[in-house]
């Protein structure tokens, strides 16, 4: 079945003091879906998303709203695709008001009368679980009710496509969980197509349908996991990826100087006990941390740096592999591609 | 000592009689120094905040020159309206020397700098969350200005309460630009300079006291304003 396209890039470029920090050649989110802009720190992910719910405009390229070039014609198309779209920021800003007057402010502002305002703002508190909040001093909120109030303000002006930019980078755990639920409520119930990003890998595999993964500005293939930056050096007819002062991996590569390289966690063969093979990279590290992704088990082992290896769940029982476990970790120096 | 403790008792019977002349001095001050503060608002606080979140070329200098502008003497400003309005100056024809409008055009010059200044500091320390929530929201660029001001409201506020304070406390300019008449310029402060001059401590007594008490209700409002934080 043919999704109808909602938002389209072409390519975007974007530039701060001459430094190209976004260049995307084409990109599309259907309605209805949820999206996860995922990527390391300064990758471009807020800049996309700043871009794409109109706030900053592109230097080059186009963004196609429902198939509308919008930056052509700005004066007529800016306000009016804007109001059909939010965005949430990472740290929630709430006016110095009621929580009933931060929702209404979207819905005034349109000019929609007082009595029609109040069943939809308790519509949006009913949500995001906050019934009953209406009359608080916003500024009285913990920051996961912040966040949530932020929210209803965003559903509250029914928005086609709602933007998050990190909803859960600065609230506690329980708040995460709580957050999660009510983005895949809000694109259940309401059809809303969420576009949000995150640098938790996990969270855009449980929540989203389809991922922008980008790095240094660009969209890339894979997803952002196991990707270093460091410094290329050439020792004993071997090139090295230095990546701390006691961390480098064997690559190859015709670059030279700094790079990022990538290394797929399904080319990382994990094992109890070190064995010699031709592979030259080959550390031993402690599992931190251990989830189930798409019936595949994904372990961090810690080396000095954090690898993300995958496994299929027969041979993690075989293993028994827990948090803390020793594990030792081998791959080829062709499965570290480099950028 | 028995010259301040008789200029304190005459200075209370004044008060307490509600003598007509000290009455008559602190409404004009009243009226000169809150007309001058209304066009500084109207001027100064949209000009404060298209400095604060617009930026342009040479907007350091601009800054500096504003801060700067804080601490002219009022005799500075006296001077510069004086020689613009007297006979000879370029506006002369206008015949606004020693009336009230001249005390006006001095009060607003001495308290113009410090709206735009506070409002400036106030704009920029919020504008680019609450402009980019309120865009987001849907608002247009002038709502989402006004949704920056709001925000701003309480220092807004102090700004103003700033420059009244500024204007019913100042001497040199309505010195110079009203003249001191009697019944026509006579300022709070001009009649203190005057009496105390005259040895008529208890006159300037009582009107330094009621400008005190003026300075400390303009204070408490402010504090009642900033504590109401919805």
């Amino acid at each position: 079945m043919n999704k109808e396209i909602l938002l389209q890039i072409e390519k975007v470029k974007k530039r701060y003091n001459d430094r190209v920090v976004l260049d995307i050649d084409t990109s599309t989110f259907e309605k209805g879906q949820v999206y996860a802009v995922v990527g390391p720190n300064g990758s471009g992910k807020t800049t996309l998303i700043n871009i794409l719910s109109l706030l900053d405009k592109p230097d080059e390229g186009k963004i196609l709203f429902k198939g509308k070039d919008i930056w052509q014609n700005p004066k007529q198309n800016i306000l009016n695709s804007r109001r059909k779209m939010t965005l949430v920021h990472q740290k929630p800003f709430l006016f110095q008001t009621t929580v009933f007057n931060n929702i209404a402010y979207g819905l005034k502002i349109r000019g929609i009368p007082v009595h029609q305002n109040e069943e939809k703002i308790h519509k949006a508190l009913a949500m995001v679980g906050l019934s009953g909040f209406e009359k608080r001093n916003a500024l009285q909120l913990s920051g996961g009710e912040a966040q949530r109030v932020v929210i209803a303000r965003a559903l509250a002006i029914e928005p086609e496509v709602l933007f998050l930019d990190e909803p859960t980078a600065n609230i506690d755990l329980r708040h995460i969980d709580v957050i999660e639920r009510i983005i895949k409520k809000i694109n259940r119930e309401m059809k809303t197509t969420v576009i949000f990003n995150t640098h938790d890998l996990s969270q855009a595999y449980r929540l989203a349908d389809g991922m922008v993964s980008l790095l240094d500005g660009k969209v890339v293939p894979h997803v952002p996991e196991n990707i270093f930056r460091g410094k290329i050096i050439h020792e004993n007819d071997i090139q090295w990826l230095e990546i701390t002062d006691n961390i480098r991996f064997s690559i190859i590569a015709e670059k030279k100087g700094m790079a990022y390289i990538f290394i797929d966690p399904g080319d990382i063969i994990i094992s109890c006990v070190q064995f010699s093979s031709s592979a030259q990279n080959s550390f031993t590290g402690k599992v931190i941390r251990i989830y189930e992704q798409n019936h595949l088990i994904r372990l961090v082992v810690d080396i000095g740096v954090h690898l993300v290896c995958v496994m299929n769940k027969e041979s993690f029982r075989e293993m028994n592999l827990n948090i803390g476990s020793q594990a030792c970790i081998t791959f080829n120096a062709s499965a570290v591609k480099c950028y | 000592m028995s010259f301040i403790i008789e200029g304190l008792q005459k200075a209370f019977t004044l008060i307490l009689s509600l003598d007509q002349e000290i009455f008559r001095i602190v409404l004009f001050s009243l009226r000169v120094s809150s007309v001058a503060i209304l066009f500084a608002s109207i001027i100064g606080v949209p000009i404060g905040f298209l400095i604060g979140s617009k930026n342009f070329w040479g907007k350091p200098f601009v800054v500096i020159l504003l801060n700067n502008a804080l601490a002219i003497p009022t005799v500075v400003i006296g001077i510069l309206v004086y020689s613009l309005i007297s006979r000879v100056g370029p506006l002369g024809y206008f015949g606004l020397l020693y009336t009230p409008t001249a005390v006006i055009i001095g009060q607003f010059l001495l308290s113009l700098p410090i709206i735009i200044a506070l409002t400036h500091s106030a704009i920029q320390g919020i504008d680019i969350k609450v402009r980019h929530t309120a865009l987001t929201l849907g608002a247009t660029e002038v709502q989402a200005a006004l949704a920056v001001i709001s925000e701003a409201r309480y220092a807004v506020m102090s700004a103003v309460i700033a420059g009244f304070g500024r204007n019913i406390a100042e001497v040199g300019a309505a010195m110079m630009l009203g003249g001191n008449i009697k019944g026509s310029t006579r300022t709070m402060t001009t009649a203190i300079t005057l009496e105390t001059s005259k040895g008529e401590y208890g006159f300037g007594i009582a009107l330094g006291i009621i400008l005190l008490f003026i300075s400390l209700s303009i204070n408490i409002l402010l504090s009642y304003f900033q504590s109401r934080k919805t």
